[in-house]
C-alpha cells in the first residue's frame, strides 16, 4: 500500500502533476476536528487543567502556593481580591479563604488533581474491561454473549447514580474505602456503574461488522480469533469508544463531585470540588465565593469536555452531524 | 400488544428481585452496626443497648436469614419499620413521596411547555439568532450539573435579590427554584431532540407532496411535520422522567425539600436498613415502568414499529 503510494507520487511528481498528498481515515479525522473552534477551546482549557493537575505539587513545594490544608485561625473566610470589602491580601489570599483559614486558591488547583484523577482512572479501566468482554461476548457469541447480556440488564436495573450512592455509602468504611482519602474506593465505584454501557456499545459494533467480508478474508487465510479481534475488529470500532470515553470523562468527574457535594464522595480535609462546595455551603450567606468558584471550575470543566466529545462525535463521523 | 405488555410486566419481578438482593446485601456488606451511626461520637451508645435494638430489629440474625425474612415480609406488604423514626417504612414514604411527585411533574410540564416550542421555532428559522440562543441553551444545559446551576440561582435569586426562598417546600414561592433547576436539564435535552426530529421531518417526501398539492404552510407544519416529528419526542420523555426521579434527590438535598430523594439520602448515611430497601426498589420500579412505558407508547405512536416480536 505504501509502496504504491510512493509510487503513484513519484510518477505524478515527473509528470509535474499536483497531487494532493494521502491522508489516512485518522488524519482526515484530525483535520477535522481542528476545524471545529469549540473543539480547539475545549482542548486548551482540558489542556490547562493538566497541566495544574500536573505542576500544583512542585508549586506548594517551593511555597509559591500554600498547602491547600493549612488553616490560618486569624484569616478565615477572607473575600477574594475583586470584591469591594476585601481586605487586600492579594498576595496571601488572591481569591480568599474558607470558614478554616485556608487558601481558596490553593484547595482550587489542588482540586484539579482530583479531577483528573477521576476523570481519566476510572475511564481507563472501563475501557479495557468493556472493550475486551464486549469484543470476545460480540465476537463468540454463545455463552460468553449470554452471561455478559445477562450481567448489563442487571446492572441496567440499577439507576447508576442510586448505585453509586449505596456503593459509596456502605463501603466508604471498609479499608478498601480508607486507601487514598475515599479514592481508590470511587475509581472502583465509577468504573463497576459505568463498564456495562461501553461493553454493550462494542459488543453491538462487533456484531454488524463480523459478518462482513474483510473479516471473513482474515478468517478463510487462517488468522486466530485473537488477531483479528485486535487487527480487524478493534480498529474498526475504535471512532464510537473514542466518543463514548470522551463523555465517559466528564461523567466520572461530575458523578465524584456528586458524591463529594453529598459528604459520602472524597474524606475531607483532602480537597476536591464538591468537598468545597460541601464545606462552603454551611456559610453560603456570610460569602458565596468558597461556594461560587469550585462550581465554575467545574461548569469549566464540563463544557470544555462537552466542545471537545461534540468535535470527536463530528470529527470521526460526519453522518452524525447533527 | 396486551401479550407484550403482560410479559414485560412479568419481567419486572425478577429484575426487582435482583434489585432487592443486591442492594440488601450492599447494604449489610457496611462494617459495624447501624446503630453506632445514630449516635454521635462524644456519646455512644453502651454496648448491650446497641445489642437489644439489634435483637429488637432482628439485624443481630445471619444477613441471609434476614434477606428471606424481609422477603415474606414484603409478599405481605409489610417494608418495615425505621430504625431511625421507629415508624413504618410505608408510612414515611408516603409522607415524602408525594412532595417528590409534585416536584417532579412540576418540572417534567415546565420542561415541555418551553423545550417544545423552542425546538419547533427554532427548526422552523434554522440557523437563525433564536436557533442558535436555543442550541447554545441546549449544550449548556445538558452540560452543567443540576445542583452547579441550582448553587448559582440560589445566589442570583435567593441571597442577591431575595427573589425567592430556597430552605424547605412549604409555600409555592418556595416551589419555584427547584422546579425550575430539576426542569433544566430535561428541557436542554427535549429542545435539542425536537429541533433535531423537526429538522429530519421537515425534509421528508410526504412533507413535499403536502406543500405541492397546495396546503396551507400552517397545515402542513402542524399536520403533517410536527405531527411525525413528536415521535421521537414522545420517545425522549420516558428516558427524561427517569432522570426527573434521580434528579430530584440532588435537588431535594440542595433544597432542603421533605421528599423521597432526602429520605434516601439520609437514609443510607444512617444506615436506616428497611428505609433504604424500601425507597430503593421504589426508584427502580418508577424507573422501570418509565422505560417499559416508552416501549408501549412508541409501538401506539408509530406504526412502523411493532413491538412484540
Amino acid at each position: 500500500m505504501a509502496t504504491t503510494a510512493a509510487t503513484a507520487q513519484e510518477r505524478a511528481a515527473e509528470l509535474n502533476v499536483l497531487v494532493r498528498k494521502q491522508r489516512s481515515l485518522w488524519q482526515d479525522a484530525w483535520y477535522r476536528l481542528l476545524r471545529n473552534k469549540a473543539a480547539i477551546v475545549g482542548m486548551v482549557v482540558i489542556a490547562l487543567f493538566m497541566i495544574t493537575a500536573a505542576i500544583v505539587p512542585t508549586l506548594t513545594d517551593l511555597h509559591i502556593l500554600k498547602s491547600p490544608t493549612l488553616q490560618d485561625g486569624p484569616h478565615q473566610l477572607m473575600e477574594p481580591f475583586w470584591t469591594p470589602n476585601t481586605q487586600y491580601h492579594f498576595s496571601a489570599y488572591p481569591l480568599g479563604s474558607d470558614q478554616l483559614g485556608r487558601d481558596i486558591l490553593s484547595r482550587l488547583l489542588w482540586s484539579t488533581r482530583i479531577s483528573m484523577l477521576v476523570g481519566f482512572v476510572p475511564v481507563a479501566i472501563i475501557f479495557m474491561l468493556g472493550v475486551t468482554i464486549g469484543l470476545s461476548a460480540g465476537y463468540f457469541g454463545g455463552w460468553v454473549d449470554q452471561i455478559l447480556m445477562r450481567i448489563t440488564d442487571v446492572i441496567y436495573a440499577f439507576p447508576d447514580l442510586l448505585f453509586l450512592f449505596i456503593i459509596m455509602a456502605t463501603l466508604r468504611n471498609t479499608a478498601l474505602g480508607d486507601l487514598q482519602g475515599g479514592l481508590l474506593l470511587i475509581f472502583v465505584a465509577i468504573a463497576i456503574v459505568n463498564w456495562v454501557g461501553l461493553a454493550r456499545l462494542v459488543r453491538g459494533q462487533v456484531l454488524s461488522l463480523k459478518e462482513r467480508e474483510f473479516i471473513e478474508a482474515a478468517r478463510s487465510i487462517g488468522a486466530p480469533s485473537t488477531r483479528i479481534m485486535s487487527r480487524h475488529l478493534f480498529p474498526n470500532i475504535l471512532a464510537p469508544v473514542i466518543v463514548s470515553v470522551a463523555f465517559g470523562i466528564p461523567n466520572a468527574m461530575l458523578a465524584e463531585a456528586t458524591l463529594s457535594f453529598f459528604g459520602i464522595g472524597i474524606r475531607p480535609p483532602t480537597a476536591s470540588w464538591g468537598v468545597m462546595i460541601n464545606e462552603g455551603f454551611v456559610v453560603f450567606s456570610a460569602t458565596p465565593w468558597p461556594v461560587l468558584l469550585p462550581a465554575l471550575s467545574i461548569s469549566l470543566v464540563m463544557l470544555a469536555f462537552t466542545f471537545l466529545g461534540d468535535g470527536l462525535r463530528d470529527a470521526l463521523d460526519p453522518r452524525m452531524k447533527t | 400488544m396486551l401479550k407484550y405488555t403482560i410479559r414485560r410486566l412479568l419481567l419486572l419481578i425478577p429484575t426487582m428481585f435482583f434489585v432487592a438482593v443486591i442492594v440488601f446485601f450492599l447494604a449489610h456488606a457496611a462494617p459495624g452496626s447501624p446503630f453506632d451511626a445514630k449516635s454521635n461520637a462524644d456519646k455512644p451508645l453502651p454496648q448491650e443497648t446497641i445489642a437489644r435494638l439489634e435483637r429488637l430489629y432482628g439485624v443481630d440474625r445471619p444477613v441471609g436469614e434476614q434477606f428471606l425474612l424481609y422477603l415474606n415480609n414484603v409478599a405481605h406488604f409489610d417494608f418495615g419499620t425505621s430504625f431511625q423514626r421507629n415508624r413504618p417504612v410505608s408510612d414515611i414514604i408516603g409522607q415524602g413521596f408525594p412532595v417528590s411527585a409534585q416536584l417532579g411533574v412540576q418540572a417534567l410540564l415546565v420542561a415541555l411547555a418551553l423545550s417544545l416550542p423552542l425546538g419547533v421555532i427554532s427548526a422552523l428559522r434554522q440557523n437563525s439568532l433564536i436557533d442558535y440562543g436555543s442550541l447554545l441553551f441546549a449544550t449548556v444545559g445538558t452540560t452543567i450539573p443540576s445542583f452547579v446551576v441550582g448553587i448559582f440561582f440560589i445566589y442570583i435569586f435567593g441571597v442577591w435579590f431575595h427573589v425567592f426562598p430556597f430552605v424547605g417546600w412549604s409555600t409555592p414561592s418556595h416551589w419555584v427554584l427547584p422546579t425550575v433547576i430539576l426542569a433544566l436539564g430535561p428541557m436542554a435535552f427535549l429542545t435539542r431532540i425536537t429541533r433535531a426530529s423537526m429538522l429530519e421531518a421537515i425534509r421528508q417526501d410526504y412533507v413535499r407532496t403536502a406543500r405541492a398539492k397546495g396546503l396551507r404552510e400552517q397545515v402542513v407544519i402542524v399536520a403533517h411535520v410536527m405531527k411525525n416529528a413528536m415521535i421521537p419526542v414522545a420517545t425522549i420523555i420516558g428516558p427524561a422522567t427517569a432522570g426527573l426521579i434521580t434528579g430530584s434527590i440532588i435537588i431535594e438535598q440542595l433544597f432542603t425539600i421533605p421528599g423521597m430523594g432526602r429520605l434516601f439520602l439520609t437514609s443510607i448515611i444512617a444506615r436506616d436498613y428497611p428505609v433504604i430497601m424500601g425507597t430503593y426498589l421504589l426508584y427502580a420500579f418508577l424507573i422501570a415502568v418509565a422505560n417499559l412505558s416508552v416501549d408501549l407508547v412508541y409501538g401506539m405512536l408509530d406504526p412502523r414499529i411493532k413491538v412484540g416480536r
